[in-house]
């Protein structure tokens, strides 16, 4: 069974249809990357799956939950932790409790023991020495690396990546894909809406082009660089673009 | 002058302590309904049902936008013509500046609640917490911070404005001011002392309120 299964789901804002009978499904395992152009409905796709847009129509489907289902949201949201292309670090906070209020006020974990993996989340994301520090006192690679280190916290079966290096200049977005590298490689399910080509060629087992809220190609990576872009006018011309 | 307040009797000095004591026990019972009221009606006001969220400005806009002092005589001399209800001085002062402190804390609520991004909220709700968890556990802490620099700054002309309720014959400090006056006819010493004691109090709150500010402010 697909760890998510998206069901033919419709989503508008107002006369905009982004989403259009749009299905898929991701499985337990790999790197999903989602490409395609901007307002295409990349997204809106991650928002919905983790319930910070309902859907018109249809469902989704995480790790048996309904997203349809309001009371379900709590446990999807944990399964399915999500990183925004805005860096929301909770200012009123020093980097460690904002790793570590999630833990303990919604799963009860012991503050020590949350503070514990805290501290080995940080060490994996490069900012041991940082836990004291303010968000306003780190860079925006440090930032978001605190953030993906603070979604990992609720030890997520998925990992939502939105457009998480675009606000960023190219030496912090290395930064913080190298991160990203060291979670894939340690097995954890992820996908990841980015423009980052060469990274996504790296990391990703499977590519999801999306353009009008439809799904255009979805194929492994090495397929999608080699022998689709090819014959796919519409991906050739996005990945020039991106590449000029 | 000096020699003059040396002449103040051990009466006078008592007299002013209890008015003191009169005026920090309205402001202080008046200030703590002022702000359980002003946080519900702040909360309220924040709702996103339109219609919801209009109805604490039936009570907000005429407070804010009326005298104190009609609204302790309305309280003090008008509900009993109005309503049969008679009520001391002392619970007409607290009820009026009470639900003035309301309103104008409920506004100072629903700022700071606004100010917040709404990219903090679904931080939180991405993170598995629900509503009440988003709100108590990340969106209150930080609306709090920006809200006790303007509550001191309110608090502090709650305590001025109670000066009103010398006028509905309750003797707190300024009515004691002008009681002493008239017995010793050196109204210059007697609302001098007057003017320092509340400066005494009010001046070491505006400090606390610009040392919070400074402590707690942050940026988003």
């Amino acid at each position: 069974m697909a760890m998510i299964e998206v069901k033919n789901i419709t989503k508008a804002f107002g006369d905009l249809v982004v989403l259009n009978n749009f299905s898929v499904d991701f499985d337990q395992s790999g790197v999903t990357v989602i490409l395609g152009p901007s307002g295409t409905g990349k997204s809106t796709l991650l928002r919905c799956i983790n319930g910070l847009e309902t859907v018109d129509n249809g469902d989704i489907i995480v790790d048996g939950l309904s997203v349809q289902n309001r009371h379900n949201l709590r446990d999807i949201r944990i399964k399915c932790g999500m990183v925004f292309q805005q860096t929301i670090l909770f200012p009123h906070l020093d980097v460690l409790e904002n790793l570590i209020i999630s833990p303990v006020k919604i799963l009860k974990t012991p503050r020590s023991e949350a503070i514990e993996q805290a501290r080995e989340l940080l060490d994996k994301v490069g900012l041991f020495n940082k836990e004291h520090s303010k968000h306003n006192e780190l860079s925006g690679g440090e930032q978001q690396r605190i953030a993906i280190a603070r979604a990992m916290m609720m030890n997520p079966k998925a990992l939502l990546l939105d457009e998480i290096t675009s606000a960023l200049d190219p030496e912090m977005s290395t930064e913080v894909l190298k991160i990203i590298e060291k979670l894939a490689a340690d097995g954890v399910v992820m996908l990841i809406v980015t423009h980052e080509i060469p990274f996504a060629k790296r990391i990703a087992s499977r590519i999801l082009f999306l353009e009008k809220g439809s799904i255009v190609s979805d194929s492994p990576t090495e397929d999608f660089f080699s022998r689709l872009k090819n014959k796919n006018q519409r991906i050739e011309r996005f990945l020039q673009n991106i590449h000029h | 002058m000096f020699e003059q307040y040396l002449n103040l009797t051990y009466y006078d000095i008592f007299f002013f302590m209890k008015a003191i004591g009169m005026t920090l026990w309205i402001t202080l019972v008046s200030i703590t309904f002022g702000t359980i009221i002003g946080f519900m009606m702040g909360i309220i006001r924040c709702s996103h049902n339109k219609l919801v969220s209009a109805i604490p400005l039936i009570y907000i806009e005429p407070l804010r936008n009326s005298p104190l002092i009609t609204q302790l005589f309305l309280t003090y001399y008008g509900l009993p013509v109005v309503a049969n209800i008679v009520l001391d001085a002392q619970a007409a002062a607290i009820i009026t500046l009470s639900l003035n402190t309301g309103a104008f804390f409920s506004v100072l609520v629903h700022n700071a609640i606004k100010a917040i991004p709404h990219m903090q909220w679904e931080a939180g709700y991405a993170l598995g917490h629900g509503k009440f968890s988003n709100f108590k556990n990340i969106i209150a802490p930080q609306v709090l911070r920006l809200l006790i620099p303007g509550a001191i700054t309110l608090y502090i002309n709650q305590l001025q404005v109670s000066s009103f309720v010398s006028l509905i014959s309750l003797i707190d400090l300024t009515k004691a001011g002008h009681i002493l006056t008239l017995r010793t006819m050196r109204p210059f010493l007697i609302y001098g002392i007057v003017f320092l004691l509340y400066f005494a109090i009010s001046y070491p709150l505006s400090k606390l309120a610009r040392r919070l500010e400074k402590k707690v402010a942050f940026n988003f």
